[in-house]
């Protein structure tokens, strides 16, 4: 179980730094941008999302500012530093190798060997 | 951790309010925006915040996780485990007051006792690169320490390669008078030219002497203290050039010396004229050069960087040897020179070392005992322990909070440590024995307080560990069944602590040896016979001025004069005035001379001190006459010479023999009237009352002294209380010569008390800490006993119900008690014989392996366990059958 929560957590990360690259964005934002952009596919549990959000802060990977939310509220907005988008630029580099990597492992026939 | 997460690490921690804010803040909003789309997609209102909170999770978890992120997890736990044990010490006040106290006292004690080294042994001279002084010395086979003779300085500074300043001191005390008021005795020494630059340091006014101040003539010039230039010029601007009247001659102030300047001193008077000095004048080289025979003055250098005290001390040995060709006087000696950091704190060196083992092993069983009242706990505590961790308390989080538990407990003993220290260091200081070296440089110091946060810090992680690691190994299992009584867990626990008290007791043993050892050394001293009677008797120096007392004539008249005045004085039972007063050091007065009849052994001489002695000086200080006769008015000028010698001498020189009717002489190539006839042999008096044996001496009287004695001290053996005699003293003196001063005025019994002070102070510490260590071990002992006889209350019900008497159960645990305290006390007295040796040197007429204080320590350390098992074995006897047929 330890293992399965290691690379969610690793993904959540990586996802919050896209979600964010494309625009400021509140905590619960971050949240409606990642289901909207996977097609509703990918579900992200709340429980999780804010202690990712402080960890990518602590950081220095994003950085916050109160702002006012399309609803004219006070809210905490989150935006991505230098610092992170080097971060995404090398953790997106280094996904799609994985990716790569294992399709071509899965889709190996036998013939193939 | 890198600088973006440090940075917002400490934002937390500045900013804290304002983040847990921004936090509720942040999550609220979230709960609401959710809830708003909850209720687009027609969700009731009500409903919806519901909802929203549940798909957050719990709020103070998401926080704590939030906190977590921001690495802040960590501080908050140590808060929750600092106030946790705060409670858990507050609920159980004896056990905290008494871990707390015993560690207070002992880091206190060590604080004070590192000071008191650090002061002594660690700090450097008050001298600029001080470790490049060192004190010059003569030395044959029969005297160890010897001045130098000026002449041969001359030859050593001329030809000396060692040194860059090489120099030479004697102490020449002198009258200030002329101010208007009563003259002033001031405390002064003659000093080459170059003294200060051995020192290290300038005038702060004024120049130093040069060469050609050192000719006979040239010397009247004078550099003053800051104190004298202070107290009796008013620090007056234009003093340099001014005229002053010493010793009624005219001297012209050259220079004024800074503020607390310190002399070296040396191992007879390690602060001897401290920083008492209050004027320099120069030494003048006069008489014949080629005489070598006299020695009187102290040599000091500042060595070459880069040449060693080893290196010089062969140069000069050289030119020892080339002198010895020359003098027939310089003939069979050497050279000895010592660091002067050496020759000042030579003598205490050894005591505080004692004092600091004697100490550390105190601090090491109040260790051991705290880490045997914690044990004691944490086995009380073991089912909450057992409850923690079934609950899921991670290990690690335990033996965490422990840790914590026993540090606050060493800070809280460190803080209270730390005060104990400062009143500790205070009183050590205005107990410390006359004469004591540097104690202006004992003080509290940042270095000596890091030192104690430093012992406090590693005693509460040393006696934190064992509990703590033992507290974590339990397993919840075990420990929630009935207490965990009988498991493999407790018992080991109970061996480990059985072991502890054995080895408290066995430290303990080792101070009470020390103590006891040196107790009674000390009672040895004091039941020595000093070799006079310090009782009654009043003390005080005079010192004649040169110029108004030039011959042996002038001199010795006056105190005969003031001696047949005092004696008309109502309550004097015998007055006398002699040059030098039993135990107060020896000032190397030393005089060669030939004995009608024997020739002394190749290259040695028959030497011994010399001195001088009114006809009533013995009767007044209670010196007894052992043979012969006393001196009386009738030893005088023109009569045939006389000497009182003592008994070391008597034996020394005429071994078999009856001294008395002898005689020895002073001349070479003596004349009949040259010689002196021993007429009387009187008691030894030795230098301390520790020293091995007295040195030979011998006693001229007043009115055939051979040259003028103008320093005396008079003695005034009273009927009662003799320092109603003082006033009578001064005016009796003022009649006679209104210029002179009456100069340290004591009583003798005073003095002679001083030569105990040392001993008294380290038996006085030494035994203090061994109390305290007797008393930690049975702490220790009581707590060992008392949670086995909890233990095992159930069983003696048992026996109780099988037929055991009250008495029984009491022997049975008296008789752990003292099996412990057995096998501890043979550990202990197994370590006195092993390390005995140290304490040889300290002790007086008994060895530290003496088999009398051994048996009594002993006794000591039984009787001690006996009565702290008492109260354990009295619980014993009072388990109820019916409780343990219960509870099982």
């Amino acid at each position: 179980m330890g293992k399965q929560v290691d690379l969610l957590q690793g993904t959540l990360d990586m996802l919050i730094l896209k979600a964010v690259s494309l625009g400021p964005l509140h905590g619960y934002g971050v949240l409606l941008r990642i289901q909207q952009i996977s097609g509703e596919q990918l579900e992200i549990q709340q429980g999780s999302l804010y202690p990712a959000l402080y960890r990518l802060e602590h950081q220095g990977l994003i950085k916050s500012e109160w702002g006012e939310s399309e609803n004219r509220r006070k809210a905490k907005f989150y935006r991505l530093t230098a610092a992170g988008r080097r971060q995404l630029q090398s953790e997106t580099d280094k996904w799609n190798r994985l990716a790569a990597v294992i399709v071509g492992i899965l889709n190996t026939k036998p013939e193939g060997i | 951790m890198n600088l973006a997460r440090l940075r917002s690490w400490w934002k937390w921690v500045v900013k804290r309010k304002q983040l847990e804010g921004d936090m509720d803040a942040e999550l609220l909003f979230h709960i609401k925006s959710h809830a708003e789309d909850l209720v687009r997609r027609g969700v009731p209102e009500a409903d919806a915040i519901r909802q929203a909170r549940i798909a957050l999770g719990g709020i103070e978890s998401q926080k704590d996780a939030m906190r977590d992120s921001v690495g802040h997890r960590w501080s908050d736990e140590l808060w929750l485990d600092l106030r946790y044990a705060a409670r858990m010490l507050g609920k159980n006040p004896t056990f905290t007051l008494v871990i707390v106290l015993t560690l207070a006292l002992s880091i206190g004690a060590n604080s004070a006792i590192f000071s008191l080294i650090d002061g002594v042994l660690l700090k450097p001279l008050p001298y600029p690169r001080a470790e490049q002084i060192a004190r010059v010395f003569y030395r044959s086979t029969s005297y160890p320490k010897f001045p130098l003779n000026p002449w041969d300085f001359l030859d050593f500074r001329g030809r000396n390669r060692s040194f860059e300043s090489f120099a030479i001191y004697t102490h020449a005390d002198a009258q200030l008078s002329g101010m208007g008021s009563d003259p002033v005795k001031l405390s002064t020494f003659q000093i080459s030219s170059g003294y200060f630059r051995v020192l290290g340091v300038q005038p702060a006014r004024g120049r130093e002497f040069d060469f050609s101040e050192e000719r006979p003539g040239n010397g009247n010039v004078v550099i003053l203290s800051d104190r004298v230039w202070r107290n009796q010029f008013e620090a007056a601007p234009d003093i340099l050039g001014r005229k002053v009247l010493l010793d009624s001659q005219a001297y012209t102030v050259v220079g004024v010396m800074p503020a607390g300047l310190n002399h070296p001193g040396n191992s007879y008077n390690s602060i001897a004229y401290g920083d008492t000095v209050d004027a320099w004048t120069p030494f003048t080289f006069s008489g014949n050069p080629n005489n070598r025979g006299s020695h009187y003055v102290e040599g000091i250098g500042r060595l070459k960087s880069g040449v060693t005290v080893e290196q010089a001390a062969a140069d000069f040995n050289g030119i020892m040897v080339e002198l010895a060709s020359q003098h027939e006087d310089d003939k069979g000696w050497t050279i000895y020179m010592v660091p002067l950091f050496r020759e000042i704190v030579g003598s205490v060196h050894k005591m505080l070392l004692v004092l600091l083992g004697a100490v550390g092993l105190v601090l090491l069983i109040a260790c051991v005992n705290a880490a045997n009242l914690l044990l004691a706990r944490a086995a009380a505590r073991q089912k909450e322990i057992a409850v923690r961790a079934a609950l899921g308390a991670w290990r690690g989080r335990l033996l965490r909070q422990m840790l914590t538990e026993s540090l606050l407990i060493s800070l809280l003993g460190g803080a209270l440590g730390v005060v104990l220290a400062i009143v500790g260091v205070r009183a050590l200081v205005f107990f410390l024995p006359a004469g004591f070296p540097r104690t202006e440089a004992i003080h509290v110091n940042a270095f000596v307080l890091s030192f104690t946060a430093l012992v406090a810090v590693g005693t509460g992680l040393l006696f934190g560990l064992v509990p703590a690691v033992q507290a974590s190994q339990i397993d919840p299992k075990q420990g929630l069944h009935e207490g965990g009584r009988g498991s493999s867990g407790s018992i080991r626990q109970t061996r480990l602590r059985a072991v502890l008290v054995v080895g408290e007791v066995g430290l303990a043993c080792l101070l009470l040896v020390g103590a006891g050892a040196m107790l009674r050394s000390f009672m040895n001293l004091l039941r020595l016979d000093p070799g006079f009677q310090p009782q009654h008797v009043l003390t005080a120096e005079i010192a004649l001025p040169n110029a108004n007392y030039k011959t042996t004539d002038n001199v010795a008249g006056f105190y005969q004069r003031l001696l047949n005045n005092l004696n008309t004085l109502p309550g004097v039972r015998a007055v006398g005035a002699g040059t030098d007063l039993p135990w107060t050091g020896y000032d190397e007065n030393l005089g060669g001379f030939t004995i009608e009849g024997k020739t002394p052994p190749p290259h040695e001489e028959f030497h011994a001190r010399y001195h001088t002695a009114s006809a009533d000086y013995f009767r007044a200080i209670g010196i007894p006459l052992l043979r012969g006769r006393f001196f009386n008015d009738q030893d005088s000028k023109g009569e045939p010479r006389v000497l009182l010698i003592n008994n070391v001498m008597a034996r020394r020189y005429w071994p078999g023999e009856d001294a008395v009717g002898k005689r020895i002489t002073f001349d070479d190539k003596p004349k009949d009237s040259d010689w002196f006839r021993v007429v009387g042999v009187v008691g030894d008096v030795k230098d301390t009352p520790g020293s091995k044996e007295a040195e030979p001496a011998f006693w001229w009287p007043v009115l055939q002294e051979p040259f003028p004695f103008a320093n005396m001290t008079i003695v005034l053996r009273g009927d009662s209380d003799p320092a109603l005699l003082t006033d009578a003293l001064r005016s009796k003196v003022r009649e006679l010569d209104p210029s002179l001063a009456v100069a340290h005025v004591r009583l003798l019994d005073r003095v002679a008390d001083e030569q105990f002070s040392t001993s008294r102070f380290a038996l006085f510490l030494i035994g203090l800490f061994a109390a305290l260590a007797l008393l930690l071990a049975a702490i220790g002992i009581y707590g060992v006993i008392s949670y086995s006889v909890s233990q095992r209350m159930p069983e003696f019900g048992m026996r109780v119900a099988l037929g055991a008497s009250s008495w029984n159960l009491l022997k049975m645990v008296m008789k752990q008690g003292v099996l412990l305290t057995g096998i501890g006390v043979a550990i202990g007295l197994g370590c006195a014989l092993l390390l005995g040796g140290v304490l040889d040197n300290l002790l007086f007429g008994l060895s530290a392996r003496d088999p009398l204080t051994l048996i009594v320590v002993g006794a000591i350390a039984v009787v001690t366990a006996t009565l702290a098992s008492l109260p354990s074995a009295l619980r014993a006897t009072a388990a109820d059958p019916m409780t343990s047929l219960r509870a099982e």
